[in-house]
């Protein structure tokens, strides 16, 4: 089998406790199909994603990385989305800026009620993921 | 143009009449024309203060070295302590205050106007010199008045010589500031701002990566950058990871499984992490003093990383750094307007 068809993008997600972390169980439960290829990692809001989680994911090898919480206006905590959605708009335009694609970084909105929606943002995800190959920019070396 | 006797004058009288209990200023260095910073707590010793365009040094570290030492030998000073600062400066001031690092009554602001022609880059000045060291170096109007080791002058003109960020610079006037001195040249910046960043930025993504690459891959982490940047106060860095409290009990494991968030190495993925984690943690603070890239013994331009987060915090979410004391920072306010098209 080639590189390419054995290539399996991993994708770290830190999904918020109150909406995406339910809305996945929610696609679970409803027993909608999606890619396995996504490592959720349950935060308790989006807004204590740190930059360095992001950055640290990228490190250990992961090829790309999922912030997803609650719509605007729902954050459980009143304003973690909103200073996540600035915070983490900073990671993404500085990784563009040194050149790691920026499509490695995605973020989206999932309350608990989208199961298919979650559903459907992994699927995108890991097709826009497979073009861009395995990430080895930043990926620490362990040899 | 400033008379380095009123400076002196100024840190003079208020040392002399007790207002501060010591005034952080430059003096004549060792180290060729460059000026030194020193802390001075005697009327006396005021004669020896120094401005010129070798004062590149931001004092407000200074400032953050003085508070970490106080509070080691558990005091709590009563008299402020007195600054020079330059625009840039200033700002660094203000940040510091807008994050409750002090109180604006714990500093007095000596603010000192650089009038728009900066401080030398000594890279620059080597170039145009080819090499000659020059003893010392004076403002006069928009140029620069060096002395060489034969004793003779060469007058260069400031915008040739001129350290990147200077030329950049909109607001060389100390706008926080308890009394200022010179003219206030806001405004005057010599190249567009981010000029430097807009040129980078022309390059495809794969340049920037091979760019960047290099420039990481040559970081020996000696965190000069980390130890000169005033903004850079926390007593344990997460970079460091030093702190674990090990006892007898603690296992092999235990230890194994630390949070490592960057290694000390310094291979490129723990570079790039660094650098990144730094600029970051600069986003909406740093206000353009240029002495990380100053001090770094490999060139690594890092005043790019810190300007694309300045300019991003402008255009994207109206924030300037080091603008008001009492306003929110840039990571803990937002906007409903914030740009949120991204997010799928």
């Amino acid at each position: 089998m080639s590189d390419t068809q054995s290539y399996e993008p991993r994708i770290v997600a830190f999904l918020c406790k109150w909406c995406t972390s339910a809305g996945a169980d929610l696609a679970g439960v409803s027993r909608i199909q999606y890619p396995a290829n996504v490592t959720p990692i349950q935060v308790m809001c989006t807004g204590g994603v740190s930059p360095m989680y992001v950055l640290s994911a990228l490190r250990k090898g992961a090829d790309g990385v999922l912030v997803s919480g609650c719509h605007p206006g729902d954050c459980h905590y009143i304003e973690g989305n909103y200073l996540a959605r600035r915070k983490l708009h900073l990671v993404k335009e500085l990784l563009g800026f040194v050149g790691v694609e920026p499509d490695r970084f995605r973020m989206s909105w999932v309350s608990a009620a989208e199961g298919a929606k979650f559903a459907q943002v992994v699927r995108d995800f890991v097709e826009d993921l497979r073009p861009l190959g395995p990430q080895e920019k930043v990926k620490a070396d362990r040899s | 143009m400033i008379k380095i006797q009123d400076i002196r004058d100024a840190a003079r009288d208020m040392l002399a009449k007790g207002e501060v209990r010591a005034v952080i200023g430059w003096q004549r260095g060792s180290r060729g024309m460059a000026a030194e910073p020193v802390v001075i707590n005697a009327p006396e010793q005021a004669d020896g203060l120094v401005w010129d365009p070798t004062c590149y040094h931001n004092l407000s570290l200074y400032l953050v070295n003085d508070k970490k030492a106080q509070a080691h030998a558990k005091q709590k000073p009563t008299l402020p302590i007195a600054i020079i600062a330059k625009g840039c400066d200033a700002r660094s001031c203000v940040v510091l205050m807008q994050e409750n690092y002090f109180r604006r009554d714990d500093i007095y602001i000596i603010g000192v106007s650089c009038e728009g022609t900066g401080v030398i880059d000594e890279r620059k000045l080597a170039v145009a010199l080819g090499g000659v060291k020059p003893t010392s170096a004076a403002f006069d109007g928009d140029d620069y008045v060096v002395t060489l080791p034969d004793g003779s002058e060469k007058r260069l003109p400031a915008r040739e010589v001129m350290a990147d960020r200077c030329l950049e610079c909109r607001e060389p006037f100390p706008k926080e500031n308890n009394i200022a001195l010179g003219e206030d040249k806001t405004g005057r910046a010599l190249e567009a701002p981010f000029a430097a960043l807009a040129r980078f930025e022309q390059q495809s993504e794969a340049e920037r990566w091979n760019y960047w690459q290099r420039q990481f891959d040559r970081c020996i982490r000696c965190f000069a950058c980390r130890s000169v940047c005033p903004m850079c106060f926390c007593d344990e860095c997460v970079v460091d990871s030093i702190e674990m409290k090990v006892a007898p009990t603690t296992s092999a494991e235990e230890k194994a499984s630390r949070v490592r968030w960057i290694e000390r190495s310094n291979t490129l993925a723990d570079n790039f992490g660094y650098h990144m984690t730094r600029a970051m943690h600069l986003a909406g603070r740093c206000i353009d003093c240029g002495e990380c890239e100053r001090v770094c013994p490999v060139n690594i331009p890092l005043r790019l990383l810190n300007n694309k987060m300045e300019r991003e915090a402008r255009e994207q979410f109206g924030y300037e750094p080091g603008a008001s004391i009492g306003g929110p920072s840039l990571v803990s306010s937002f906007r409903d307007d914030d740009p949120g098209t991204w997010i799928r």
